[in-house]
């Protein structure tokens, strides 16, 4: 089990120590824990809630609360869910937040989802607007902008649907939007490779625009990373598998889905795209991910706020003006 | 012949050599055989749930082929849900079967599906309709039958529960053709989670009131019995579609889905409920399905329709498409502006005439006078004349 302690077989060696990415090094040894804020979104029955125990390794999420037989017509609205769980990754401590979205896309009609998550991600921009300028700061200010959304696709095999379409492309100005397969056990090797060509070339096609793991701009010569970035792009979208239960096999725990036809192994890399994914969030990139909600995205949110802000504030002058040169 | 006594002589000469009634059903089999069958097969449910390859699984044979990718991109944001027909004959031993099967892309596939089961709808009772007329008709030999006789309902694996969409759905259609709820993609449910989601998909459908199709149990032999509860205690099906033939672990050629991990067979009773789906659509419950669209469906649209429209009476067409609403209040709009227009029109011709009129009025009555002073010239000197004015008397 994952306690810190480095003996995890079936987890590939980190290629890149965290403390070499920059700004880093204050977590390595804090108390607190570096904070993560990842958002969950995708219809219901992909895997949401069985991806996040998965990704903490315990049954933080309880399974969901279904409405009543007579009720089942009714959609119940979108709503938002937090969990916190500290988690240790590679020696660094991780407060993670996850945010969880369950009743999005259940109704007939889905329009309104859209619009809560997106005033949902500006609303955390807000608040970090409002205690930048205050005059006395909040020491203990906690940062709840929203770090990155693992959007869920449905395993149609087709292309991306108008939902997916429609989602990615609003959020993905306002945060760094990673698609994923939800359960990907559904499609053969074969159909899960054209699957996700079609997928990017549906992103290509409409100019969605999705976290592409960008070279960090200062490590230029640096290969490695380069390459890993290329090979995580060919990945995309991730596949994953969410864990029912767990076999003890030689004493190593074994995270499986069990079929009258075989065992699908969730930690295997043939089989599902999931340890990589997590490799991605809680290391090698939680870094990137982070800087570029914080710098990025933020810094555009504020820069198109502010601006209206000023217009609105310009033209009501301008009014004022008008009208006190009439009066005069 | 011996002169018949009282009550049982008659039942005593059939048993004694026969008069051939029992040779009817074989000429009834005959007839059948000939004449072959018609049977529609609609299939309804979003994209990516598997309907193009179950039928191509079911019929042993490509009838629909898959969007290529230039199709499928126009459909993305369509918004709207189509309805195509694939036709198809097929032979067995001498019989034949006329197959049209209806498919309904873009079903479930927006933002906003509100109503995308209207088209569904329509469809059905738009075949009720055709039939119903061509019955009504002096010549009734070549009726096209296209009336739906089964229509497989899938549903989305999410292990969860039916969405309010599905509910909405399958209320509407099950009310007015035989519905079959099937769990498509199955081979994404663990066998626990599988039981756990087809009990709770018929909880749900017990608890909203929707309509599915229940095949008759009863039967004479106590083979064909249990097999019919198997079936129905079986519902809905769970499918695994797949048209193409894998190698198992084992060495067999089967047709299924090939994974890393196994083989899941699309014939195995174990993995899905293809088989049971197979008997019921073909097997063993076609001529039920038949049956029950003519006798309960159709005859449900014949008696309400006839109760309000008179023999022969077309059927009022009640518009409540939002887009055809529009349209009709821009023309009916359009329309009123041209009738104005044309009255304006109107109204100054008119005004132009009375004035030409008034004025060719006053040149009358000017020639009029002057014909009157004339005349009364005339009068004047015929009046004022010599003796010789008796002449002028007039």
């Amino acid at each position: 089990m994952r306690d810190g302690s480095g003996e995890e077989s079936n987890v590939a060696p980190s290629v890149h120590s965290y403390s070499s990415r920059p700004g880093s090094h204050r977590y390595k040894n804090a108390k607190k824990g570096l904070p993560f804020n990842l958002m969950l979104v995708g219809e219901p029955g992909l895997g949401r809630t069985t991806f996040l125990n998965t990704l903490c390794e315990r049954q933080v999420a309880a399974p969901a609360e279904l409405p009543s037989p007579e009720q089942a017509h009714i959609a119940e609205p979108m709503r938002f869910k937090h969990y916190a769980v500290d988690m240790e990754e590679d020696g660094m401590k991780i407060m993670l937040n996850i945010i969880d979205t369950p009743g999005f896309g259940n109704g007939t009609d889905n329009e309104t989802c859209f619009n809560q998550i997106q005033e949902y991600i500006e609303a955390q921009y807000d608040e970090v607007l409002a205690e930048e300028n205050r005059i006395k700061r909040n020491t203990k200010f906690k940062d709840t902008r929203v770090h990155a959304v693992l959007y869920f696709i449905s395993p149609t095999g087709h292309s991306l649907r108008e939902i997916d379409i429609e989602l990615m492309k609003r959020l993905g100005a306002r945060a760094n939007v990673i698609p994923v397969i939800g359960r990907s056990d559904s499609l053969t090797p074969r159909e899960l490779v054209l699957f996700k060509q079609r997928i990017m070339n549906d992103v290509a096609h409409y100019g969605i625009p999705v976290y592409n793991f960008p070279n960090p701009e200062d490590d230029d010569e640096d290969e490695e990373t380069a390459e890993e970035n290329a090979e995580l792009r060919t990945m995309m979208p991730f596949a994953t598998v969410g864990c029912e239960e767990v076999f003890n096999e030689d004493g190593r725990p074994v995270r499986v889905r069990t079929y009258p036809w075989g065992v699908v192994q969730v930690d295997n890399d043939e089989h599902s795209d999931f340890d990589r994914l997590r490799y991605v969030l809680l290391n090698s990139h939680i870094g990137d991910l982070r800087e570029r909600t914080q710098n990025d995205l933020y810094e555009l949110y504020r820069t198109e706020k502010l601006s209206t802000n000023a217009a609105a504030a310009a033209a009501v002058a301008a009014e004022a003006a008008q009208l006190r040169a009439v009066a005069a | 012949m011996s002169a018949p006594d009282a009550t049982g002589s008659a039942k005593s000469q059939a048993s004694a050599g026969g008069i051939g009634i029992a040779n009817l059903p074989n000429q009834l089999h005959k007839i059948v055989t000939k004449k072959g069958t018609n049977f529609s097969l609609m299939v309804v449910g979003e994209s990516g749930t598997g309907k193009t390859t179950f039928i191509n699984t079911l019929l042993t044979t490509e009838l629909i082929e898959p969007l290529d990718d230039a199709s499928r991109r126009k459909k993305q944001l369509d918004k709207t849900v189509d309805i195509n027909i694939h036709k198809a004959e097929l032979e067995e031993k001498m019989f034949s079967v006329k197959l049209n099967v209806v498919d309904t892309p873009g079903f479930g596939d927006y933002v906003d599906n509100n109503d995308c089961w209207l088209p569904v709808v329509d469809f059905i009772e738009n075949q009720y309709e055709q039939y119903l007329r061509q019955e009504q008709q002096p010549v009734r030999k070549g009726i096209v039958d296209m009336r739906v006789h089964a229509c497989l309902y899938f549903i989305r694996p999410n292990g969860h529960t039916l969405k309010p969409l599905d509910v909405r759905a399958m209320k509407a259609i099950g009310a007015r053709v035989n519905l079959i709820p099937i769990i498509a993609k199955a081979d994404t449910l663990s066998p626990a989670a599988l039981r756990q989601f087809k009990k709770r998909v018929m909880d749900v459908i017990d608890a909203q009131s929707i309509r599915i199709y229940q095949p008759p149990v009863d039967s004479e032999d106590e083979n064909t019995m249990q097999r019919n509860k198997d079936i129905i205690s079986a519902m809905p099906f769970a499918i695994i579609g797949s048209d193409r033939e894998v190698k198992t672990a084992d060495g067999r050629c089967v047709k299924g889905r090939l994974y890393p991990w196994g083989v899941a067979e699309v014939e195995n009773d174990q993995h899905c409920d293809f088989k049971k789906l197979r008997s019921l659509l073909i097997r063993t419950h076609m001529l039920d399905l038949i049956s029950t669209t003519e006798e309960v469906h159709y005859d449900k649209y014949r008696t309400t329709q006839m109760k309000t429209r008179k023999f022969g009476e077309p059927k009022l067409k009640k518009n409540d498409n939002k887009k055809f609403r529009e349209e009709e209040e821009a023309l009916r709009a359009r329309f009123t502006e041209k009738v104005k227009l044309e009255e304006n029109r109107f109204r100054q011709w008119e005004q132009r005439l009375i004035a030409e009129r008034d004025r060719l009025n006053k040149d009358l009555e000017q020639e009029h006078n002057l014909v009157k002073q004339l005349e009364s010239e005339i009068e004047a000197i015929a009046n004022s004349g010599s003796p010789n004015g008796k002449f002028f008397r007039k």
